[in-house]
C-alpha cells in the first residue's frame, strides 16, 4: 500500500472517532481521535496495517492531558501519531496493554509521572519511582510541588 | 599519614560506581583504562567488587533510587577509602540541581576527595584529577 491508500483506508475505516488529522509532512501525519476508540484504532493500526509501536508520550497541557501514540508504518516511511486528549482532573483511558504486549511499560511509566489511570492494565504497579514516593504526586504535572522536607537545592560542599 | 594509607597510594584500585549519570563520564572513566591513556601504568585498576576497591569513583546526579544503593556499597568499601567526584553531576547536580528526583548533592551524603569537573571530563582531566588526589594525600608518583 502507499501513503495515500493508507490514509485513505484508515480515515473512511474511523471518520466517526477522528476528529482532526494534520498533514504535517510527507513522513509524518498527526490523527486527533477521541480517547473511546484508542483500542480500535490502536489495535486496527498494529495488526491490520502492519505499523510498529514506536513509543508513547504524554504531556500535561492544563486544562487537559495529552497522549501521543507513535505508530510507524516502515513499508512506506510514514510516522502516525495518535494524539488523545484526556480531562486533567481525572485522566482516564482504556489500556491497550491488554492487546499489546509492548505498551505494558510505557504505560506503567505515564500513569506514574502523569497520574493517567489505564483502565483494564494487566500489571499497574510503580515502574521508576523510588519506594518512598507518596502516592498520588505526579512530578511531571505542572503543579507539581515539593512534597520532601529533607531535599536541599543548594549545590553542595 | 598512616601506613595503611601509604600501602594504599602504591596501586589505588577504583570501583566505577554510576548513581544515574547519561553515560558519558563512565564513558570517558573507562578511556582512561585503555591504551591510550593507560592509567594502569600508576598502578590504577578497576576492579569488579567494591570490596577490592581503595577508591570509589562516582558519576551521575545521585537520585533517588540508586542513593540508597551508594550508602550500601560506602559501608562496604575498605577503609581508609578515597572517593572521587567525577564530571558536573557528581559535583555540583549540573542541570539536575531542582529535579525531583534528585534530592540532596553527593558531598552532603558522603565525604567527598577530589571534584573533576567538566560535562564529560576529558580522560587527561581524570588523570589529572588522579595525580592531584594521590599529591593531597601526600604520597609521590
Amino acid at each position: 500500500m502507499i501513503r495515500e491508500e493508507v490514509l485513505l483506508d484508515f480515515t473512511s475505516r474511523f471518520h466517526a472517532d477522528i476528529l482532526d488529522l494534520e498533514d504535517k509532512s510527507n513522513t509524518r501525519v498527526y490523527v486527533t481521535i477521541t480517547p473511546e476508540s484508542i483500542v480500535r484504532i490502536g489495535t486496527y493500526l498494529f495488526r491490520n496495517i502492519g505499523a510498529r509501536f514506536n513509543i508513547a508520550t504524554a504531556t500535561d497541557l492544563p486544562p487537559k492531558i495529552e497522549i501521543l501514540y507513535h505508530f510507524i508504518v516502515e513499508d512506506i516511511n510514514l510516522l502516525i501519531s495518535l494524539r488523545v486528549f484526556l480531562d486533567r482532573e481525572k485522566p482516564e483511558i482504556e489500556s491497550l496493554a491488554k492487546e499489546i504486549e509492548a505498551f505494558n511499560w510505557i504505560e506503567r511509566e505515564m500513569s506514574e509521572l502523569l497520574g493517567i489511570t489505564f483502565t483494564g492494565h494487566p500489571d499497574p504497579r510503580r515502574l521508576l519511582l523510588a519506594d518512598n514516593w507518596p502516592e498520588g504526586v505526579c512530578p511531571l504535572r505542572q503543579d507539581y510541588e515539593e512534597w520532601d522536607e529533607t531535599v536541599d537545592r543548594t549545590r553542595g560542599i | 599519614m598512616s601506613l595503611k594509607l601509604k600501602a594504599l597510594l602504591k596501586s589505588p584500585w577504583v570501583f566505577h560506581l554510576s548513581t544515574g549519570s547519561c553515560n558519558n563520564c563512565d564513558i570517558e572513566t573507562l578511556d582512561c583504562l585503555t591504551p591510550r591513556f593507560d592509567i594502569e601504568r600508576f598502578g590504577m585498576l578497576l576492579v569488579g567488587s567494591i570490596k577490592h576497591a581503595d577508591v570509589l569513583l562516582v558519576s551521575g546526579s545521585c537520585n533517588r533510587m540508586s542513593v540508597e544503593r551508594m550508602k550500601e556499597l560506602f559501608e562496604q568499601v575498605p577503609k581508609p577509602c578515597l572517593v572521587v567526584a567525577i564530571g558536573t553531576c557528581a559535583g555540583s547536580r549540573g542541570i539536575f540541581k531542582d529535579s525531583y528526583n534528585c534530592p540532596v548533592p553527593l558531598d552532603k551524603i558522603i565525604p567527598v576527595d577530589v571534584y573533576i569537573p567538566g560535562c564529560p571530563p576529558k580522560p587527561e582531566a581524570i588523570i589529572a584529577g588522579a595525580v592531584k588526589l594521590i599529591e593531597k594525600i601526600g604520597g609521590t608518583l
